[in-house]
């Protein structure tokens, strides 16, 4: 099964939802509704199925608007702050949560299946 | 001003149906739900058939933080809440009363593997936090533990607080099971249940002299108290009232009742004298009747010194249900208001040789009509208490 799969399966069973329901650009938060007592059990159950440590702060982003604020202060590029932090997190994806970012968390589907898969290597 | 309070809805689960319909008529036919457990052949227990959370919630994640007794419990608070007619929005200053017991499942969540809040399948009052959550309750609430005497003491604790006008809807109640290898060992260690060999619908005998313990059931029950004039404003359903409520503590032996009932004695008076009733106008008890000796023999002593010359009928409904438990005393009170409103008063099951003479303890299923009832429920740890129920009328 591929890793997708795998972190849907855990995320329908947590958040008691239907495996069709969860697709790759879901929002955890803004649209899978999760709630921080959920991602505990996301953080655990991940670690759990595919044999890594998962660091709740990078898995799910935590630091996600401290590191673009400090950034913005440091002249740096925001992109190049979250590639260089998340490593799991390739360009083009922090482009558009840079520009997403306003409308509220960020965090996808894909942000995971990204994240299990830089551990897994 | 004390104010009426009044039941406005009821919602239970139990090893005999989870409605009047099914419990009455598996009282009709005889039937039990009494089995022998795979996990020690030594005892009986009595299990809820085909309990699904789901099918009262809806999709709920936070399902998993529920241990079976507290699952049942949030099922029958919403049970009631619907049997009230009680909508999203009408319970924002409702109170909420809750009783739990200790989680005994010990292997549940970790041997299944550990949810990272594991923490609140153990916790007392989740079942309160999730109720809260799914019926829009935003009044006060408290989760009481007093082993069996709990729910009882539930709906006393709510009841006194819309009499005294602190609240106009309370939800009271619980959930609880001990059908687990873990709470068996912890029974059966105390030598509380019965481990007869033979037919399992036979060897549990509340009040019979050869009664050997309790059959561990399990499931969970809540009733809406309400007081009457807002019961009535907004044209609810009245399924009886609430008269009066008694509590005490033995102060004595941790687990074996004192023997004289003298500390139960108080409960029931206090909720008869609050009920502003006699004991001679008790048309019916609903015993503890767990069948283990010490409690029967105490319950029976005091009922005779509670009713000298003319016993009311007397009902025992663990024969049928098993033992509930902290929850025993609110599907008790449930079970009790729906034979109040069918005329109906079952058997002591497997009654042949009363423990005591003069007690009227009902010895056949009985189509019959009764106004008043009286439940009481003794816990471990010397906890008592009694609830005084009437028929409803204006």
């Amino acid at each position: 099964m591929d890793n997708f799969k795998r972190v849907r399966h855990t995320l329908a069973e947590i958040l008691d939802l239907d495996e069709g329901e969860i697709l790759p650009e879901s929002y955890l938060v803004r649209e899978l509704d999760a709630e921080s007592i959920d991602l505990l059990e996301v953080a655990l159950a991940l670690s759990t199925e595919f044999g890594i440590e998962v660091r709740d702060d990078e898995i799910f982003l935590k630091n996600l608007r401290i590191l673009i604020a400090d950034a913005g202060e440091n002249g740096v590029d925001p992109v190049v702050a979250i590639v260089e932090n998340l490593p799991h997190i390739q360009e083009k994806r922090a482009g558009e949560m840079v520009a997403d970012l306003a409308d509220g968390p960020v965090l996808q589907v894909r942000d995971l299946v990204a994240y299990v898969g830089h551990c897994c290597q | 001003m004390n104010r009426r309070v009044v039941i406005t809805g009821s919602g239970f689960f139990s090893p005999l149906g989870n409605s009047a319909r099914e419990v009455i008529t598996a009282m009709e036919e005889n039937r039990t739900a009494f089995e022998r457990p795979g996990f020690d052949p030594d005892l009986v227990v009595a299990p809820v058939a085909d309990f699904n959370l789901k099918t009262h919630t809806g999709r709920y994640k936070n399902a998993r933080y529920l241990n079976r007794g507290a699952a049942f419990g949030v099922a029958a608070a919403l049970r009631a809440v619907k049997a009230a007619g009680l909508s999203e929005g009408m319970l924002e200053n409702a109170g909420l009363f809750v009783g739990a017991g200790p989680n005994l499942d010990l292997g549940h969540g970790v041997d299944d593997g550990l949810s990272a809040l594991w923490i609140l399948n153990f916790l007392p009052n989740t079942a309160a936090s999730a109720i809260a959550a799914l019926a829009g309750i935003h009044g006060e609430s408290t989760t009481m533990s007093t082993a069996c005497a709990t729910t009882v003491q539930v709906v006393g604790e709510a009841f006194q607080k819309v009499r005294l006008g602190g609240l106009d809807i309370a939800l009271a109640g619980g959930g609880d099971s001990r059908i687990n290898p873990g709470a068996a060992l912890a029974y059966k260690m105390a030598g509380a249940l019965c481990t007869e060999p033979g037919d399992p619908s036979r060897v549990h005998r509340p009040f019979d002299r050869s009664r050997r313990g309790f059959v561990i059931g399990e499931g969970g029950g809540f009733v809406v108290l309400e007081a009457l004039d807002h019961a009535l404003k907004r044209g609810a359903p009245i399924l009886a009232e609430v008269a009066g409520f008694g509590a005490s503590m033995d102060g004595g032996n941790m687990t074996a009742p004192a023997t004289s009932g003298r500390w139960m004695e108080k409960a029931v008076r206090k909720a008869l004298t609050q009920a502003e009733l006699l004991p001679a106008d008790i048309d019916l008890v609903s015993a503890h009747g767990t069948g283990t000796q010490l409690n029967d023999g105490m319950e029976a002593t005091l009922l005779a010194r509670l009713f000298p010359g003319k016993s009311p009928r007397i009902m025992a409904l663990k024969s049928w249900i098993g033992h509930l438990s902290t929850a025993c005393g609110v599907v008790e009170l449930a079970i009790g208001i729906s034979l109040m409103a069918r005329k109906f008063i079952p058997a002591v099951r497997n009654l042949e040789a009363p423990c005591a003479s003069g007690l009227d303890f009902v010895r056949e299923n009985r189509k019959i009509a009764f106004d008043t009832l009286l439940l009481q429920n003794f816990g471990f740890g010397g906890q008592n208490g009694a609830l005084v129920v009437k028929k409803w009328t204006e």
